[in-house]
């Protein structure tokens, strides 16, 4: 689960407080929190995870590990295996590690062939980290695409 | 059964001013329309039942003239008030002033202040860092240009020089930059696979966060959730954000939920 994706968790947790009121409360800078949120690259800086960390009363560094696993790293990762037809090891949030190699994958679910009879379906909110883990030299310039998300 | 163009308007509490503004007509015109001095056009009748949110045979075309009302009188042209220009022979001679109307002298206006120096912005700073880079220059090179040091341009000065940054960059052949497909903006493999497993009946394995599993036959689908059918003939609505995975088990027993 990427930082955005935690964060949306937490807010969820919080009874739905919308991210302007986190903004007001804290001294996030206009609009960050949302960025934070629903873009798929890494966005916002330690400070923003401190001050962030401290709202929800969660751990520093719960928050920080996540920043370095945003969804678009997760894509790279699984466009090249997919592409290099090489199998791909994946931590989920339940603890479960599975591997195998990229059948399909989109917005919301990866399918594994894991070596069973049946693809293996991950939703990809479920996936905490993954190995091996793409250089970001690989796929810089797909950083720029940087698509929103719709939810 | 039409109606007057004043009637339905007040029916709307709309001023005159308003609705010409809707309607993107001048207001002179609305109200002539309104007193029945002139019939509406077929062009403007659209817009202005569009305005009114009506039909245009609601409008009448030509509006009666509200009763009570004193008849609408157009105003005197500006240019009557003003010095006739060169007069050529044929041309009649200009109307003088009304009596009594006066032309406001204007003020002159005063003389604009110069914008008071601001320091930088710093997305100037980083599009300026960024720029340095693409063009393969340091920022001791780029102040030997200039002539002065980068701190000491205000706002203005760095977006001129940002500006012939920017065109230099244009004349530089760039890298060529292949982008990854990332299909993010699609669900649809996921929703083919439901889709295929829903018209086969296939039963499917879901583990959810909690630990627990269900097993059933997929009836439906959304973006969010998914709706199977237990071996117990109970439909259960499985939202997406609970789920970890699913699966085809082989050959598997149905499993029930389990806590």
């Amino acid at each position: 689960m990427s930082l955005g994706d935690y964060l949306r968790l937490l807010r969820a947790r919080r009874g739905g407080v919308t991210p302007w009121e986190i903004e007001a409360a804290t001294a996030l800078p206009k609009g960050l929190y949302r960025q934070m949120e629903q873009r798929y690259r890494a966005m916002g800086d330690e400070e923003a995870i401190r001050i962030l960390a401290d709202y929800y009363g969660v751990p520093y560094e719960e928050l920080r590990w996540r920043h370095d696993w945003p969804r678009k790293a997760l894509s790279r990762t699984l466009f090249a295996a997919s592409l290099a037809q090489r199998p791909l090891t994946l931590y989920l949030w339940n603890g479960q590690v599975v591997t195998g190699k990229v059948v399909w994958w989109d917005l919301g679910a990866v399918a594994l062939d894991t070596g069973a009879a049946e693809p293996l379906i991950v939703q990809r909110h479920a996936v905490e980290r993954w190995a091996p883990r793409l250089e970001d030299a690989t796929g810089e310039a797909a950083d720029d695409e940087d698509a929103e998300e719709a939810s | 059964m039409a109606e007057n163009l004043w009637f339905l308007r007040e029916q709307k509490k709309l001023s005159v001013a308003t609705l010409a503004s809707r309607a993107g007509l001048p207001i002179g015109l609305v109200m002539e329309y309104e007193s029945g001095q002139r019939s509406i056009d077929r062009r403007h009748l659209t817009r202005l039942a569009r305005a009114l949110y009506v039909e245009e045979s609601d409008i009448k075309l030509q509006s009666d003239p509200r009763p009570g009302a004193p008849p609408l009188e157009r105003q005197p042209s500006r240019e009557a008030g003003r010095p006739a220009p060169a007069a050529s022979p044929s041309a009649p001679p200009a109307q003088p002033a009304p009596a009594g109307r006066k032309i406001r002298e204007r003020p002159p206006r005063p003389k604009a202040v110069g914008r008071p120096s601001l320091p930088p912005r710093p997305s100037q700073l980083a599009h300026l860092e960024n720029l340095l880079k693409r063009l393969n220059k340091t920022a001791a090179e780029l102040e030997a240009e200039l002539g002065k040091p980068l701190a000491g341009l205000d706002r203005r000065a760095l977006s001129t020089v940002l500006r012939d940054l920017q065109a230099k960059l244009k004349g530089v052949p760039q890298p060529v930059r292949r982008r990854a497909y990332l299909p993010e903006a699609v669900d649809e493999f996921e929703a083919r696979y439901l889709a295929a497993a829903q018209s086969a009946g296939d039963r499917l394995l879901f583990t959810l966060f909690d630990g627990s599993t269900v097993a059933g036959q997929v009836v439906g689908f959304s973006p969010y959730s998914i709706t199977v059918r237990t071996a117990d003939g109970a439909e259960v609505t499985l939202n997406k954000l609970a789920l970890v995975s699913y699966t085809r088990p082989a050959a598997a027993p149905a499993q029930e939920p389990t806590p």
